[in-house]
């Protein structure tokens, strides 16, 4: 499947800002399954500097200053993708958990894809005991990981209510647990502390998904948004696999990886530092076109 | 015992005196059983190094050790030593033990050899993780031990540090094991502190027993301090590089540390906002542009210093700064990630380590340490749980250990012990187990009698171009505990001085370079914008304060006797209040209240944001960023002013009236005036103070013109507005009739003989102006000039009669404009940065 992927980030501010200083991280990386045929940054007023890099977690990173002042910045990232993912292992085949646990424990690498750097709280998923014992009634004795993993992210999905304005970006695991509502972002933050917690790698994963309009409506230009999920280290020879708890599905030919981090905070897509004051407004806009 | 000439007491002590206070000293000591001790030996007898020690002190006579330790006590409080605890807005004066840590030469040796070995251990292991990454690769070390450490930085991977090295800059915490050797206890490779209290330490110490000093033969510390200098320099790009100490802020922990070391080192103390990166490149805001940074000494944690890369929410970094790393254009000591050193996972690694990456035996051993992430250590921890502590591996808190970084499994009921290691066999990784160290003990002076107390030394090594140095000395820092095993100046603990006896003479050397090769320089480098802002406000404030204190004073005194026969008293008491009320220095529901009242909480309110207790607040905040370069006599008067305003009651407790605490408060207003105008170096720091005051200054002027100088002005509104610009005496011997409209106006604004007149205010602005550097390449004067000379030129020809309150605002706005170009062209663009928010929009 190829896509077509328009995001637009727009700032507007009340008084004129006299430089920006900005991370962006809007470019989807090349990796296994997907393939990026074009890509790039539409930035507006222009850049006095942009530097791209591959981040720490292999992650496609610009910074950019904007030294002359504005009122409105606006940020469009263009990409065009095509998306072949190999179908994910049966769920039993894969080694029990704790002989996950243990091989994480153990691992001689410090690539990007280790699972070392997934192991520990991080900085916008602490553990929480809560979180880790709920989660913990998936993972009986000896029971395949993906299988467990996958019990969990339906009980997710069943327990938790979607609500767009019941969290923030900045709200904690403790709190969207406690609550059991959120958006994509806090389920995959509960859902990680509760692997982290057991001693288990997961990791972050920001993206898209390819939203199917209802039957006889045609699709709206805009109207899609950025999605997040979770990636489970599931032993050396099945690697990393995507679990979406939003929706209850693995992660397949309809989702598009941007980014893998720890937590939001490693992949969020624009950080920034702003030299100015007084308030701004903030819009965002996403479309995910599939070709033909 | 030597017997050694004396020349400390005026009368030498009896021999025999000497002697018994020699054996009180020693009888009296009793060291804990099983315990080393540094004074004394397993068998009881004092130890050479300390009997030399101990037989130099008792040649001095008790009343005049007295006067030298309240001597030394003096000295702690003028220089200002402080530290700060984590949540307290003040600074804690220094507490510090009138006996140093005396240490032989013999112990010294292994010591510093062990402290060095464990310097290049670090660089070396620092080298492989961040570079090659054979250790891990190659299984002698698992990747896991090292990510749990916030400090272990993936972005730090591949990059080689500029100038070659991670660590500049390095310490250990030691102390004697009970096997009578010294043992490694932590390390500290962020950002280590305490070397700069080690120096000031020394000074009110060596200044305390100026001969025993120099008969002990202690080594000294500036070697060690020129060396390290050296070492940062040679880090550089460039020769003549310029050295910034980058500080968190006056907030941090060990601020007055690092003010202290930058001004010792003749480095530039920074602030996250005083740095900017353009290209690849840092460069310090100056107020004669962008000067480039060369050489960072990292004080802010890594986490912290780019927002960019790490933490987005900080405020105190520098956005870019890894990207000037990467690009080779800055050297940073210590390197960001450096700071994984100091996680306990890593400890029970070191033998191994240092066989393979140095080839030798470690020198100073660690104590015994189990990371739990290997099964094997598990299961050593887990059965000798009851003998272990069980500590966090990375320094984090954790619930299974009930909240804190430590726990002693002895400690443990059957309970908590099932539940820690439940918590150990799912997350190991999380923690270690490691043996039961207990302090040795020093002694200090209790009550005029030697005690046992536990200590730990902090050594510290520098990076200089031949190689590893260790400053002969270091932070010792006392417990009052009988049992420590851990301490930090938090608790209740102390510091002490620390000397290494050596049998020959030691080299003596100042940071001062050789007399011949000093060049005479009459102009400082470039001052940072923020130290000129600060300055700048500092001078705003104080001059605010005294403003408003003359309104408190003359409503004080002219509100007594209102009903006096043929006055227009009470009109000019009711502005009075009203422009105390209008201008925040008392609540606006004050309205109808008694005028001593307002006048009280207008002078000692501290929550009335226009009140002198505020105003004097602010100054005394803006003073303390920029202590390098106050004198410590203007410090000091900041705070007598604050105890003055915010005092309500005398010394014997009576209440005091507003108008003689507001004249009290003038007249330490005036001597702050005096000591800067007659102390403070002519360079640009102080043109931005006195800039600030009379700016300032001036805008009062014209409000209180507006105010009492109508057309229809009544003599009291006039006698009233000499009072408050100070100028009743210049006016009386001028005029012999009474105020005067055009006589008053005239001499309030226009006057340029008056020092207290606006267009004296305005000339002296000009002048400063015109002496700071100019970054226009054709040569013509910058926005500010061009507004002073302007506004000068006016105010000269101007007349009297026009000067009615609507041109007294009109130049008044003027002034306003004049230092907002001030503001634009000097200091920071805006008034700080913003951060972005973060998009919402996820499905």
């Amino acid at each position: 499947m190829i896509y077509d992927i328009r995001h637009i980030t727009t700032y507007r501010y009340a008084a004129p800002v006299a430089s920006a200083a900005c991370v962006l991280r809007l470019l989807p990386r090349d990796e296994a399954g997907q393939t990026v045929l074009d890509s790039g940054l539409e930035i507006s007023p222009r850049a006095a500097e942009t530097h791209s890099s591959i981040d720490a977690f292999g992650n496609r990173v610009a910074q950019v200053r904007i030294d002359a002042p504005h009122r409105e910045l606006r940020i469009a990232a263009l990409s065009r993708i095509s998306v072949n993912r190999a179908a994910a292992p049966a769920p039993g085949l894969t080694p029990a958990w704790e002989q996950i646990r243990s091989a994480a424990q153990v691992s001689r690498s410090l690539q990007p894809d280790s699972p070392a750097h997934f192991l520990y709280a991080s900085r916008q998923v602490a553990l929480n005991a809560d979180a880790t014992s709920w989660c913990g009634a998936s993972f009986k004795p000896s029971r395949p990981m993906l299988e467990a993993a996958v019990e969990l992210m339906g009980r997710i999905r069943r327990d938790f209510k979607y609500e767009k304005d019941a969290t923030e970006v900045t709200t904690t695991v403790a709190e969207a647990f406690a609550s059991r509502k959120g958006v994509c972002q806090d389920f995959a933050h509960v859902m990680i502390a509760g692997l982290r917690g057991l001693g288990l790698p997961a990791a972050y994963v920001s993206g898209y998904i390819r939203t199917i309009p209802p039957p006889g409506k045609p699709r709206l230009e805009g109207a899609d948004a950025s999605h997040a999920w979770v990636s489970v280290w599931c032993g050396p020879e099945f690697g990393w696999l995507g679990l979406d708890p939003t929706n209850d599905q693995m992660i397949g030919d309809d989702h598009v990886v941007v980014a893998r981090g720890r937590d939001y905070a490693d992949v969020s897509p624009v950080d920034g530092v702003f030299v100015g004051s007084g308030d701004h407004d903030l819009s965002v806009s996403v479309d995910v076109k599939p070709e033909g | 015992m030597a017997a050694e000439p004396n020349h400390n007491a005026r009368s030498p002590r009896g021999e025999r005196t000497q002697r018994r206070q020699l054996e009180d000293w020693a009888g009296g000591y009793s060291p804990m059983t099983g315990i080393p001790d540094e004074f004394m030996d397993s068998a009881g007898a004092v130890r050479p190094h300390w009997r030399k020690f101990m037989a130099g002190l008792s040649r001095i006579e008790p009343d005049e050790m007295a006067q030298r330790f309240a001597g030394a006590d003096r000295r702690i409080r003028e220089m200002g030593i402080s530290y700060r605890v984590p949540g307290e807005a003040a600074e804690r004066t220094w507490p510090l033990e009138r006996l140093p840590l005396v240490i032989s030469d013999d112990d010294w040796r292994e010591i510093s050899a062990g402290v060095e070995q464990r310097a290049r251990l670090a660089e070396a292991f620092l080298g492989d993780v961040y570079g090659a990454g054979d250790l891990v690769s190659e299984g002698a070390l698992p990747a896991a031990a090292l990510t749990g450490s916030r400090d272990y930085l993936p972005a730090m991977r591949g990059i080689e540090p500029p100038g070659g090295k991670h660590l500049r800059f390095f310490a250990c915490d030691i102390g004697r094991g009970p096997d009578g050797r010294w043992w490694v206890l932590e390390k500290r490779a962020q950002a280590p502190s305490g070397a700069g209290y080690a120096l000031e330490n020394r000074l009110v110490i060596s200044g305390a027993f100026p001969q025993l000093y120099r008969d002990m033969n202690v080594e000294r510390l500036a070697p060690f301090f020129r060396d390290f200098r050296d070492g940062l320099s040679s880090s550089a790009e460039r020769t003549n590089p310029r050295i910034c100490l980058l500080t968190p802020g006056p907030y941090s922990q060990t601020y007055f540390e690092q003010a202290y070391l930058a001004r010792y080192l003749g480095f530039m103390l920074v602030e996250g906002d005083d740095l900017v990166v353009r290209d690849g490149i840092v460069f310090v805001r100056t107020i004669a542009g962008l000067k480039r940074a060369d050489v960072l000494w990292r004080r802010v944690d890594a986490d912290w210093c780019d927002p960019l890369e790490f933490n987005a929410a900080s405020r105190i970094g520098v956005p870019g700064l890894m990207q000037a790393i990467r690009n080779k254009s800055v050297a940073v000591g210590n390197m960001p990630g450096a700071g994984l050193m100091e996680s306990r996972a890593l400890m029970g690694f070191a033998p191994a380590h240092c066989a393979r990456l140095l080839d030798e035996d470690l020198r100073l051993p660690n104590i015994a340490t189990w990371w739990c992430g290997q099964s094997d250590a598990r299961r050593v921890v887990i059965e000798r749980l009851d003998e272990l502590v069980i500590a966090s591996a990375f320094g984090d808190t954790l619930p299974a250990l009930g909240g804190k970084r430590h726990v002693l499994g002895a400690d443990l009921d059957g309970a908590q012990k099932r539940a820690l290691i439940e918590a150990i066999e799912s997350r190991g990784i999380d923690f270690v187990g490691q043996e039961v160290v207990r302090l040795s003990t020093m002694p200090v002076l209790r009550d005029g009698r030697l005690q046992p107390r536990p200590f730990s030394l902090r050594v510290f090594a520098a990076a200089t171009p031949d190689g590893w140095r260790v400053m002969p000395g270091g932070f010792c820092r006392v417990s009052d505990a009988a049992d420590a095993r851990a301490i930090s100046m938090e608790g209740e603990a102390s510091s002490a001085d620390v000397w290494i006896a050596t049998d020959r003479p030691v080299e003596i050397s100042t940071l001062l370079p050789a007399r011949e090769s000093v060049r005479v320089v009459r102009m400082m480098g470039n001052l940072p914008s923020r130290a000129a802002d600060n300055l700048f406000w500092l001078g705003r404030y104080l001059e605010r304060a005294e403003a408003t204190a003359r309104v408190v004073r003359c409503l004080a005194i002219r509100s007594v006797d209102l009903d006096a026969p043929g006055s227009g008293a009470r009109a000019a008491v009711e502005r009075l209040q009203k422009m105390l009320l209008s201008s925040g220095a008392a609540p606006a529901d004050l309205a109808g209240a008694q005028a001593q009242v307002i006048a009280a909480i207008a002078l000692t309110d501290g929550d009335q944001y226009g009140s002198v207790a505020a105003n004097v607040g602010m100054a005394r905040r803006a003073a303390s960023v920029i202590r390098e370069r106050l004198s410590q006599d203007a410090t000091r008067l900041v705070s007598t002013l604050e105890d003055c305003v915010s005092r309500t009651h005398d010394s014997m407790g009576a209440a005091l009236d507003a108008a003689t605490r507001a004249d009290e408060a003038l007249g330490v207003m005036a001597a702050l005036g005096g000591l800067v105008n007659e102390n403070m170096n002519r360079v640009a720091g102080w043109s931005f103070l006195d800039m600030g005051r009379r700016i300032e200054r001036a805008v009062n002027t014209c409000r209180f013109v507006r105010q009492f100088s109508e057309r229809d002005a009544t003599s009291e509104h006039l006698d009233v507005l000499l009072d408050l610009i100070d100028s009743q005496i210049t006016y009386r011997s001028r005029y012999v009739v009474g105020p005067a409209l055009a006589a008053v106006r005239d001499m309030a604004v226009l006057d340029p003989f008056n020092p207290r007149s606006v267009s004296f205010q305005i000339a002296r602005v000009d002048e400063h102006l015109a002496s700071l550097p100019n970054l226009r390449p054709d040569g013509m004067p910058e926005q500010p000039r061009r507004i002073s000379i302007k506004l000068a030129a006016e105010l000269a020809t101007r007349d009297a009669d026009e000067l009615d309150p609507a041109n007294a605002l009109a130049i008044e706005q003027r002034i306003m404009g004049l230092a907002e170009a001030v503001t634009a062209r000097y200091f920071l663009q805006g008034a700080g940065a913003a951060r972005a928010e973060k998009p919402t929009g996820f499905a």
